[in-house]
């Protein structure tokens, strides 16, 4: 009986079924919870660019700070798209401008924020908080290791926007518009050059 | 006599057949995620998971697996598990299931699951199949940790996120100290790995036939 193809077909069958309808009562069960600790991910990062994430900050911290400092706003690109980006601090006087930005790396979309200070010029911080690239290699960008490297440049030389380009030879490194690369990551960190230029040229009508 | 055999099951892959230094199953996980203590924490206590569930399961099941597609079976048997634990980490522990990212998902691959359901589970009792998948788990995970620690504390200066080597050492605060930033990479770990396998295989005397 155990050696029949009827059997064999019918216990793969039941085991696919019964395996199919147990993770689809696990995901069902834990979806909000996952959906909320994204959310509160994506706040954290917010914070971080602008250097108010401290650490063991709990989620109802993240959330109060995310909802009393910051103000959703938005500017249209060359293209006509609504863009959003964040003011940080009051609206009369901003700390702050937070840019999210994004693209394709090596293996998966990156997600980030850049922060901007008041003078939408010089970078307060960045962070890439979502992104599939290989551990180790590409995977190092969420690093704050390699996120300080952005801090104090310049995205505009001579009111033109050059933004940041990650570089491997040490000479780039001190100019004011290129950061050290990582070693085994030049796809990605290319890529990072690619669409941050672009990202900040959507919010030109911003920074202008 | 029985419970002589049922603490071997248990007890010899801790050291003497241990997965890692002795059948050398494992070694990639065993690389990835030993540069901190608690991802190395959190990866043994998912891998203990899908094995004694795996085993567990495949035993329980082994008269009436067919044997012809049995491999698959048992894949997905192990997939349902990791994915079940991918997810409640992803709920519950999210920074941790972030920075072991990929690799909770490659337990699926990890050839100690596979293999000890393979060789242990389709042969014997639940009971034993437990144990077997305890044993193998605490084993993989003791060298997890013993990697982590050499490679936190060279690496980083901490042990488990608190500061162990002072402060006031390091070059930036006035000091000498710089710390070892190879036991970072993947070879840092392939050297401490290879160290480890060398000090058990002189104790045991084991060697490859």
């Amino acid at each position: 009986m155990q050696s029949s193809n009827s059997y064999t077909y019918f216990f793969v069958i039941t085991m696919a079924v019964i395996s199919a309808l147990l993770l689809a009562m696990l995901k069902i069960n834990l979806q909000e919870r996952q959906e909320f600790n994204k959310a509160l991910d994506t706040k954290k990062n917010v914070l971080k660019t602008v250097g108010l994430l401290e650490p063991g900050m709990s989620g109802s911290e993240v959330e109060e700070l995310y909802t009393t400092r910051f103000t959703r706003q938005a500017v249209t690109d060359s293209d006509g798209n609504e863009r959003e980006y964040y003011t940080y601090g009051s609206f009369q006087s901003p700390e702050g401008y937070v840019l999210p930005v994004s693209g394709k790396g090596v293996w998966s979309t990156i997600n980030g924020f850049i922060a901007l200070e008041p003078d939408k010029n010089t970078v307060k911080g960045i962070s890439f908080y979502d992104h599939g690239e290989t551990p180790g290699l590409g995977g190092e960008i969420e690093k704050d290791a390699f996120a300080n490297r952005f801090r104090g440049k310049k995205i505009f030389r001579d009111g033109e926007l050059v933004s940041i380009t990650i570089a491997k030879a040490r000479l780039e490194q001190e100019s004011e518009h290129a950061v050290d690369g990582i070693s085994g990551a030049s796809l990605t960190t290319g890529a990072i050059n690619t669409f941050l230029r672009k990202n900040l040229t959507d919010y030109l009508q911003l920074l202008r | 006599m029985a419970i002589k055999k049922a603490f071997d099951t248990f007890a010899g892959p801790l050291a003497k057949s241990n997965p890692i230094t002795t059948q050398v199953l494992g070694i990639c996980s065993a690389l990835a995620v030993t540069v901190k203590m608690d991802t190395a924490l959190v990866m043994s206590a998912a891998l203990i998971f899908v094995l004694v569930g795996s085993n567990i399961i495949v035993s329980a099941l082994r008269n009436l697996i067919p044997s012809r597609v049995r491999i698959i079976v048992m894949l997905t048997i192990i997939a349902t598990l990791v994915i079940c634990i991918d997810q409640i980490l992803k709920a519950f522990l999210f920074d941790i299931s972030k920075q072991l990212s990929i690799f909770v998902g490659l337990i699926i691959t990890n050839c100690i699951v596979l293999g000890r359901a393979e060789a242990f589970a389709l042969k014997n009792t639940v009971g034993e199949s437990a144990l077997d998948g305890l044993g193998n788990g605490i084993g993989y995970g003791l060298i997890l940790l013993l990697v982590a620690a050499v490679r936190e504390l060279l690496g980083s200066g901490t042990m488990l996120g608190i500061q162990i080597v002072p402060r006031f050492l390091y070059v930036d605060q006035g000091g000498w100290y710089v710390n070892n930033g190879f036991m970072l990479l993947a070879p840092g770990a392939f050297i401490i790995l290879g160290l480890l396998v060398w000090v058990q295989r002189t104790i045991t005397g084991y060697t490859e036939e």
